[in-house]
C-alpha cells in the first residue's frame, strides 16, 4: 500500500505539468486526465461520426462503381477506372486550373486585406462598433443573393459596374468572368479572415506592445516582431479554413456564370456530373479527388506552420 | 498617448473606406428591393420609382415568414450546440493529454474538407429512413456536425494561448476545476467562443445545399432555400425585386447578431484576467 | 500527500459536473427527435387518401384552383411546390425518386425528362382507359414528348412555343425566313433605326431550343430515329450557318451571348429591337409596361429556314406523370387526368398564360380574349418539333449549348463535327461533362 502511495504521489506530482512519463505505468492522475479528455471530446466525436461516417464511406464506394442513375441496371464495380476517366479528361484539368487561380489569388488578397481590416476593427480610435458591424455584413448576406447582385451589377444595360470597368458582357469572357468571381469571393469572405485575425489580435498582450514601444520599436517592427508571431495559430486557422473553402468554391460561380464559358471549378464539375448527368460513379470520383487535393493543401499548411497547429504541444 | 488630429483623420479615412467597400453592394441590393418592376433594369443606383410592392409581395403568403422562423430557430440551436460541444472538445485538445488526440484533429479536418455535394444524397437517405426528413433536426444535426471542425480548431487555438498558470492559481486558491473553468478560463476564452458562435451561425444561416436537399415543405425550409421558390411574373422572369426584398429582411437579424456579439468580444478581453 | 488529496478532490467533482450537462443535452436531443418523429409519421387518418402533387411554383392561382376542384370523396390532392428553376425541380424529384420515396404521387415534369425518368424506372406507363383519355383531343407534339419506347409515360398539361414578335412601325410586312429577317434588320441598321433581332444566345437550355428549332426547320434532327447516335449532317450545318450569320451581323444584340428569354423581352420593351423570337409571356408584359409601344407590337409565325418548308418550332411545357412508388397509383392516374382536363387547362391559359394542349380549346371563344394569337400558336404546335428524346438528354443538351454558345464563335462545319462526336460520348454516358 505504502509503496503504491509513494509511486502514485511521485507520478502525480508530475502529472499536472504537461510532461508525462511515457513508459512508466500510467498513474491514476494521468488516467483521470485521459478519461476526462475522452469524455469532453465524446459528444463532438459522436455527432461528427454519426453524420459523416456512412455518407463518406458510401461516396468512396460509389466512386469505385460505374453507376449512372438513368441506367440503373448497368451498374457494376469497376475499381479505379472512374478515377482514370476523370484524370484523363481535359475538363478536370481545366477545372483544376481555374480553381487554383481563384484560390491563390483570393486567399492572398484576403489575407492582406483581412489583416488590415482586423487592425482597423481592433485599433480604430472611434466608431468601432459601426466599423465592425459594417465589415461583417458582407459575410452575413446569403451567398446566393450576394452573387446574384454581382451578376446584376455586371450585366450590360442593367448593372451599375459594367459601364465603368469594361465594355460588352464581361461575364461571358473567361478571364474577365474569373476576375469578377474572385472579386465576389473576396468581398464576401474577407470578413471571415478579418474576424479570425482580429480574435487572434486580441490575444496579443498590450504590455508587450507597450514595452517594445518604450524600447523604441516602430509600429512596423512591433507588428512583424511581436504581433505576427503571436498570431501564428490564428493565422493558421484562418488560412487553412479559408483555403479549404476557396478551393471548393461553388455558390458564386454557380450564380454568376453557372460554370459556362470555361469558368467551371472542380466543385462545379463534380456537381454537374453528379446531379445533372446523374453519373454517380464519376461524380463521386471527382469528389474524392477534390478531397485528396484539399488534403494535400491542408497537410502543406500544417507542416509549414508546424508547432502552431492545434493539438501540437508548443 | 494623446491622439493627434492626424491620427484621428487617418483612422477615420480607414473606417470610411472599409465601410464603403463593404456596404455599397449591399446598398445596391436595398435599392433593387425598392425599385418598381418596370424600372428594375434601368441600372440606376437610386430608384426612379419607389415601391413597397416587393416587400408586400413576399409577406402575402406565410411561406417566407415561416422560412424566416425556421432559419432563425435552426441557426440559433445549431450554434448553441456546436459552440458547447466544440468548447468541450477544444479544451480537451488544448489542455489535456490523451491518446487519440491527433485522430480527433485529423477526423474533424477530414470532415471539414470533404466535398458536401457527395454527402448530401446519402445523408438524405439516412434522414428519410429515420423519419427526420423535412424537420428541424434534419438541418440542425448536419449543421452542428459541419460546424464543429471550425469550432474545435478556432477554440483550441484560443485555449492554447491562455496561460496554464491562471488555472493552477485558481485551483490553489481553492476553486474546483469546474469553477476554475467557468470563472477564470471561460471569460478569457469568450472572444474565441463568440467568434465561433458568429462563424457557425452564419454558416447555418447561409447554407443552401443542405437546406434545399433535406427539406421539402415550409415546415423546415430555411430562407436560402425558400428564395429558390420565389417566382417572377412569368416562368422566364427572374423575381429580382422579391429576392432583394427577402435579402434585406434576412440581413437585419445578422446585423443585430453581429452588433450584439462584437461588443462581447471586447468585453471578454477587458474582464481583467490578462492584465492581472 | 497534498497532490493526492487534490487528485481525489478533482476526480469525482469533474465527473459529476459533466454528466449533468450531457444528460440535459441528450434529453433535449431525444425530445427534438421524438417531436419530429411524431409529426412526420402518422398524419393520415380516416379513409380519405392524400395525393401529393409536386410541380412548378405557380403564383397565378390556376394550379391551386385545379387542385382544389379535383378532389373527390376518395382523395384530396395536395399541391407541393418545387423550386422555380427547372434544374432545381429535376434535382428534387430525382433525389426522392431514386430513394423510392412513397410520398410523391403526381409529378409535373418538364417535357425533356420523360425518357430519362422512364428509363430509370421512376414513372408508370399509361395504359388502357387512362391512355385513351389522355390522348383524346390532345395535340400530337406534346404527346410526342411523353412517349418513350412506344409507351405513353405522361399526360401533357401545358405547352409553350415561340413566335416572331416585331414592330409594325419599323417592319410593315413581317419577314418569312431567317435570311429575310436578317436582311431587314441590316437595312434598318443602315437607316439608324432600332434593328436588333432578339434571340436567346446564352450558354443554357434556351440556345439548345434555338438550335433544335433551326435543325428541325431545315428538315433534319439532332439524333437519329432510334436515338442511338447523332443525325445532324447538312441540316445542322445549315442551322449553324444561320446562327453564325445572325451573330456576326449588325442585327445581333451586343449581349447576345448572355441573353435569356427575359433579357430579350426587356430589350424589346426598351425599344432597342425590331424583332424578337420569344414565348407569349412578352405580350401581357409589353401591354402593362409600355402601352405606347404595345400599339405597334405585332406577332407572326416563327421564320422559316427554308422558304418552302414551314418552320418546326421546338416546344416546351409540362407533362404530368405518376410515380412508380406512389401508394395509390390508380387514384393518382384519375387525379392527374382531372388536373389537366379541359376546364382546368382553360383556367391555366387565361389565368396563368400557359398554352393548353387540348386542341379544341384553341377554337374556344373564352381563350381568344386573352390569347389573340391563339391561331398562330395552334399552327406552331401542329408543326412543332421536340427536343431529342433520350435518357441522356442532359448530357446532349450540355454538349450542344457549349458548342453553339457564344454564337459568334461558331464555325458551321467544324462545330457540326464537334457536336456529332461529343453526342456519341454523351449518349453512352461516357466520360465527364463540363
Amino acid at each position: 500500500m505504502t509503496v503504491d502511495l509513494d509511486k502514485d504521489a511521485a507520478a502525480g506530482a508530475t502529472s499536472t505539468a504537461p510532461a508525462k512519463a511515457k513508459r512508466a505505468p500510467v498513474s491514476e492522475g494521468a488516467r483521470a486526465e485521459r478519461r476526462l479528455g475522452w469524455l469532453l471530446c465524446a459528444p463532438a466525436v459522436i455527432v461528427m461520426i454519426a453524420v459523416t461516417a456512412y455518407p463518406i464511406a458510401y461516396a468512396v464506394y460509389l466512386s469505385l462503381e460505374r453507376y449512372d442513375l438513368r441506367f440503373p441496371k448497368q451498374a457494376k464495380f469497376v475499381g479505379l477506372s472512374n478515377y482514370g476517366a476523370v484524370l484523363s479528361s481535359p475538363y478536370w484539368w481545366h477545372a483544376l486550373y481555374v480553381t487554383m487561380i481563384i484560390t491563390v489569388v483570393s486567399v492572398v488578397v484576403e489575407l492582406i486585406l483581412g489583416m488590415l481590416l482586423a487592425l482597423l476593427m481592433h485599433r480604430t480610435l472611434f466608431g468601432r462598433g459601426t466599423v465592425r458591424t459594417a465589415i461583417l455584413v458582407p459575410y452575413g448576406i446569403v451567398t446566393v443573393v450576394a452573387a446574384f447582385s454581382w451578376q446584376y451589377a455586371w450585366t450590360p444595360n442593367t448593372g451599375y459596374l459594367v459601364g465603368h470597368f469594361s465594355s460588352g458582357a464581361p461575364l461571358v469572357h473567361e478571364y474577365q468572368a474569373i476576375a469578377i468571381i474572385i472579386l465576389a469571393e473576396i468581398w464576401k469572405t474577407t470578413p471571415f479572415m478579418a474576424l479570425l485575425l482580429m480574435a487572434g489580435l486580441a490575444l496579443v498582450p498590450e504590455d508587450l506592445q507597450k514595452a517594445a514601444k518604450m524600447d523604441g520599436a516602430t509600429g512596423w517592427q512591433r507588428f512583424v516582431r511581436i504581433t505576427l508571431p503571436l498570431m501564428k495559430p490564428a493565422i493558421l486557422v484562418a488560412l487553412l479554413f479559408r483555403t479549404l473553402d476557396a478551393f471548393r468554391i461553388f455558390d458564386n460561380i454557380f450564380i454568376l456564370t453557372a460554370g459556362g464559358n470555361d469558368t467551371y471549378s472542380v466543385s462545379i464539375l463534380g456537381y454537374d456530373n453528379l446531379f445533372t448527368a446523374l453519373n454517380l460513379g464519376i461524380g463521386s470520383a471527382i469528389s474524392i479527388l477534390i478531397f485528396i487535393c484539399v488534403a494535400i493543401i491542408a497537410s502543406i499548411f500544417i507542416k509549414g506552420f508546424g508547432a502552431s497547429a492545434p493539438g501540437a504541444e508548443g | 498617448m494623446a491622439t493627434t488630429a492626424k491620427q484621428k483623420a487617418s483612422w477615420g479615412i480607414g473606417n470610411t473606406v472599409a465601410i464603403l467597400l463593404a456596404v455599397i453592394p449591399v446598398l445596391w441590393i436595398v435599392s433593387l428591393s425598392f425599385k418598381d418592376p418596370s424600372t428594375i433594369t434601368d441600372g440606376k443606383f437610386i430608384p426612379r420609382k419607389w415601391t413597397l410592392e416587393n416587400y408586400r409581395g413576399i409577406f402575402k403568403t406565410s411561406e417566407f415568414t415561416r422560412a424566416l422562423i425556421n432559419s432563425i430557430g435552426i441557426a440559433l440551436i445549431s450554434t448553441l450546440i456546436a459552440v458547447v460541444l466544440a468548447s468541450m472538445a477544444a479544451y480537451a485538445v488544448a489542455r489535456l493529454r490523451f491518446p487519440g488526440k491527433s485522430v480527433l484533429i485529423g477526423m474533424s479536418l477530414l470532415i471539414a474538407m470533404f466535398p458536401a455535394i457527395s454527402l448530401v444524397t446519402p445523408l438524405f437517405n439516412i434522414e428519410r429512413a429515420l423519419h427526420l426528413f423535412d424537420t428541424w433536426p434534419a438541418l440542425i444535426i448536419p449543421y452542428v456536425a459541419f460546424g464543429l471542425p471550425l469550432g474545435i480548431y478556432t477554440l483550441s487555438a484560443f485555449f492554447r494561448e491562455i496561460p496554464w498558470e491562471l488555472e493552477k492559481a485558481a485551483k490553489m486558491d481553492g476553486a474546483t476545476p469546474f469553477q476554475a473553468f467557468t470563472k477564470v478560463i471561460a471569460p478569457l476564452a469568450a472572444p474565441g467562443m463568440f467568434t465561433t458562435a458568429i462563424l457557425v451561425f452564419i454558416f447555418a444561416w447561409n447554407d443552401f445545399l443542405f437546406a434545399i436537399s433535406l427539406t421539402s415543405t415550409t415546415s423546415a425550409r430555411t430562407v436560402p432555400a425558400a428564395i429558390g421558390f420565389f417566382t417572377g411574373s412569368s416562368q422566364f422572369t427572374a423575381p429580382t425585386g422579391s429576392i432583394c426584398a427577402a435579402a434585406v429582411i434576412i440581413t437585419i437579424p445578422i446585423i443585430l447578431f453581429v452588433l450584439f456579439f462584437q461588443r462581447r468580444i471586447v468585453a471578454g478581453l477587458t474582464s481583467g484576467a490578462v492584465k492581472g | 500527500m497534498r497532490s493526492q488529496d487534490t487528485r481525489s478532490d478533482t476526480h469525482p467533482t469533474r465527473l459529476r459536473a459533466r454528466p449533468r450537462l450531457r444528460h440535459r443535452a441528450a434529453a433535449v436531443a431525444v425530445a427534438l427527435l421524438g417531436a419530429a418523429g411524431l409529426s412526420a409519421c402518422g398524419s393520415s387518418g380516416g379513409g380519405k387518401v392524400t395525393l401529393n402533387f409536386y410541380s412548378f411554383p405557380d403564383n397565378s392561382g390556376a394550379v391551386q384552383q385545379a387542385v382544389d376542384s379535383c378532389g373527390t370523396s376518395r382523395y384530396t390532392i395536395q399541391y407541393n411546390k418545387l423550386p422555380n428553376a427547372a434544374d432545381g425541380q429535376r434535382q428534387q424529384l430525382v433525389r426522392r425518386l431514386a430513394a423510392q420515396d412513397s410520398a410523391l404521387d403526381i409529378l409535373g415534369l418538364d417535357v425533356t425528362w420523360e425518357a430519362e425518368f422512364a428509363e430509370a424506372g421512376w414513372i408508370l406507363p399509361w395504359t388502357g382507359a387512362n391512355e385513351q383519355q389522355a390522348t383524346a383531343g390532345t395535340l400530337k407534339a406534346p404527346l410526342e414528348t411523353a412517349r418513350w419506347k412506344g409507351k405513353l409515360y405522361a399526360v401533357p398539361y401545358n405547352s409553350n412555343t415561340q413566335l416572331l414578335w416585331y414592330r409594325s412601325d419599323l417592319v410593315p410586312t413581317p419577314p418569312k425566313t431567317w435570311d429575310e429577317m436578317i436582311n431587314d434588320a441590316i437595312k434598318l441598321a443602315k437607316q439608324g433605326k432600332p434593328h436588333l433581332i432578339e434571340i436567346q444566345g446564352a450558354q443554357y437550355e434556351g440556345v439548345v431550343v434555338w438550335f433544335n428549332t433551326l435543325v428541325a426547320s431545315a428538315g433534319g434532327s439532332i439524333l437519329n430515329a432510334s436515338a442511338s447516335g447523332p443525325s445532324l449532317g447538312k441540316p445542322a450545318v445549315k442551322a449553324l450557318t444561320v446562327m453564325k450569320k445572325l451573330a456576326s451581323s449588325a442585327a445581333a444584340d451586343p449581349s447576345l451571348s448572355v441573353q435569356m428569354e427575359d433579357q430579350n423581352r426587356l430589350a424589346m420593351e426598351d425599344g432597342r429591337a425590331a424583332f424578337q423570337l420569344n414565348y407569349p409571356f412578352v405580350y401581357p408584359s409589353m401591354k402593362a409596361d409600355k402601352p405606347k409601344l404595345f400599339k405597334v407590337f405585332k406577332y407572326t409565325q416563327y421564320p422559316r429556314v427554308d422558304a418552302n418548308t414551314p418552320s418546326h418550332v421546338t416546344i416546351g411545357g409540362i407533362d404530368l406523370a405518376i410515380s412508380k412508388y406512389s401508394s395509390h397509383p390508380d387514384l393518382a392516374f384519375k387525379a392527374a387526368l382531372c388536373l389537366r382536363n379541359r376546364k382546368n387547362q382553360l383556367i391555366a391559359a387565361t389565368k396563368g398564360g400557359l398554352p393548353p394542349t387540348i386542341e379544341s380549346l384553341y377554337s374556344d371563344p373564352a381563350l381568344a380574349k386573352s390569347y389573340p394569337f391563339h391561331a398562330e400558336i395552334l399552327a406552331a404546335l401542329k408543326n412543332a418539333s421536340v427536343r431529342p428524346k433520350t435518357p441522356a438528354y442532359q448530357n446532349v443538351s450540355i454538349v450542344i449549348s457549349h458548342a453553339v454558345s457564344p454564337p459568334g464563335a461558331i464555325n458551321p462545319s467544324s462545330t457540326e463535327s464537334t457536336i456529332a462526336s461529343q453526342i456519341k460520348d454523351a449518349l453512352a454516358s461516357k466520360g465527364l461533362i463540363p
